[in-house]
């Protein structure tokens, strides 16, 4: 491109800046597990796996889990059902109230979160909800199910409605067009919709806080781990949380290839 | 055919977030207008509240909150500018890879990062200091626990949602638009503030409104690496439900951060063509 810019180096080393400082901090968390030392004093005297072996043999690791893989399987499958649905409503078909949905349809996304949370709570309590974990599903569904209806809707404007049609010509039924020709246009919005569900229900902080009563997502345990009774503990189900999350996703991708191989 | 379809489709997403959305915020509102130190929704209504917001110095928390939000996002616009211009224009095989890079934290929790950030600035034995000790003999201060800790905070979380908009805006600017600017005479800054500018308008509007969005009512950050340096808005809501037991005050406050939200998002939504930027 133009000689004009700065110098190439220049621009590889704003880049490289920006990488190193997003990275620090979790580099840090993992620096931080590797101690056995209530205090926090670096460069350890000792490194040691220790809090890994701790945090895997104590059973609120996989309390905190459980309770976290719960509430995503929740959103994921609450959110692909709407989602899936709203797409429709939002690019496949054309009617009158489309643009008012689609300017309704952003707003949660545009919404502090910690403020619907708040809300939420209220709501819930005033209705006599108790909150749990199933409450923590619907705050994270308000946040999430607005993005995957909108993450499926890409793939919908590239979908040629004429292929539909030509189906019904051919003789095809309604259910036959849905199974064979609308839902395979469908499915690699859907797939990358639900990723999107589970990550950003897996590590969301700001309405599980306020949300989830007596059942403890992990980041929220961390939370308040962070601030009172800090051990190496803490990072190291941090870590183990974080390697989770991303052993999910590759398993789903995997799953996907699998399927795709056998058809 | 179609037009039939579509409001059915419609539907279900539509009462949900009727129900969970649109349902808890008049909810608020009306328990706002309830007598102070209530838990009814039967009672006369009255402005007392929003008085005493007032009259008791919850403005304070009101103004740190926007204050951070709006300094929050003028910084992450300044950086992430040249981050996308960069990335834009060097559209080759590792661009993709940084990009992902980028993206890739916001799926790590926000505690995660945030307690990844405060052993990094921990003074004495964090990661920075005590490196820096062991390595240069070197005694550094920390910003941890104060506002200035608290900013950092704020712009590493919210850095992303800078961006990729942004991003997105960026590639909304034709190269050649541009190089005929350039041909023509313009210097940098006039190809900056004449052609770039305005073109990626949009993507740049729905960064900074996502980005004052969330850092508004965000609360880790400050409770994090704040310290008790200062109180933003959402923990004073969260004061006045929990430790005060004043619902309709809690709710007053939420009502006041849900007004300024609204006074922000409908103007820029309003104007930018959010569909033309996700259809890209």
């Amino acid at each position: 491109m133009s000689r004009s810019g700065p110098l190439p180096f220049l621009r590889a080393a704003w880049i490289v800046a920006i990488l190193a400082c997003l990275y620090l901090p979790i580099v840090s968390v993992v620096l931080a597990s590797l101690a056995n030392s209530r205090y926090m004093r670096f460069p350890h005297r000792v490194w040691t796996l220790d809090a890994y072996r701790e945090a895997v043999g104590f059973f609120q690791t996989w309390d905190l889990h459980l309770i976290s893989l719960q509430i995503a399987a929740g959103v994921v499958a609450l959110s692909v059902a709407l989602g899936t649905l709203g797409a429709m409503a939002y690019a496949r078909y054309d009617w009158r109230g489309r643009g008012l949905f689609r300017r309704l349809l952003v707003l949660p996304v545009f919404f502090p979160q910690p403020v619907l949370g708040l809300a939420l709570l209220l709501s819930f309590t005033a209705a006599g909800v108790v909150p749990s974990w199933k409450t923590v599903v619907i705050a994270h569904a308000v946040w999430i199910v607005p993005i995957v209806t909108l993450v499926i809707s890409i793939r919908l404007f590239g979908y040629d409605v004429a292929q539909e049609e030509a189906a019904f010509d051919l003789g095809a039924t309604r259910l036959q067009v849905f199974r064979e020709v609308t839902l395979p246009a469908l499915w690699p919005g859907i797939f990358s919709g639900a990723l999107f569900a589970f990550l950003l229900s897996w590590s969301n902080l700001p309405l599980s806080i306020y949300t989830s009563g007596p059942d403890t997502p992990l980041p929220v345990w961390l939370f308040s781990r962070v601030a009172t009774n800090y051990a190496p503990l803490v990072p190291a189900i941090a870590v183990i949380g974080t390697i989770v999350s991303a052993l999910v996703v590759l398993g789903l991708v995997g799953l996907r290839g699998a399927l795709a191989r056998l058809r | 055919m179609s037009r039939v379809h579509g409001p059915w489709f419609a539907l279900p997403v539509g009462l949900f977030l009727a129900a969970f959305f649109a349902a808890p915020i008049v909810i608020v509102a009306w328990y706002s207008l309830m007598p102070p130190r209530t838990f009814e929704l039967s009672g006369a209504l009255t402005t007392a509240n929003y008085r005493a917001a007032f009259g008791e110095g919850y403005e304070r928390p009101l103004m740190w909150s926007a204050l951070g939000a709006a300094l929050t996002t003028l910084v992450c616009a300044l950086l992430a500018w040249p981050t996308a211009t960069i990335l834009h224009r060097s559209a080759g095989r590792w661009a993709g890879v940084v990009t992902a890079l980028i993206a890739l934290p916001i799926f790590i929790s926000e505690s995660v990062r945030l307690f990844g950030m405060s052993l990094f600035l921990m003074p004495g034995g964090g990661i920075l200091a005590g490196t820096l000790n062991a390595l240069f003999e070197v005694r550094v201060g920390s910003i941890l626990n104060s506002r200035l800790g608290a900013l950092v905070g704020l712009v590493y979380i919210h850095f992303p949602f800078m961006l990729f908009p942004l991003l997105l805006g960026v590639a909304m600017v034709p190269a050649d638009r541009i190089e005929a600017a350039r041909d023509l005479g313009a210097g940098r800054l006039a190809v900056f503030r004449e052609v770039e500018l305005p073109l990626a308008a949009p993507g740049l509007s729905i960064g900074c409104l996502l980005t004052f969005v969330l850092a508004l009512g965000a609360n880790a950050e400050a409770a994090i690496l704040g310290g008790r340096a200062v109180t933003v808005i959402t923990a004073a809501i969260e004061q006045r439900f929990n430790y005060a037991q004043d619902w309709p005050m809690g709710a007053a406050l939420t009502v006041l951060v849900i007004a300024v939200t609204a006074a922000v998002v409908f103007p820029v939504l309003a104007r930018v063509p959010l569909d033309r930027i996700i259809r890209r």
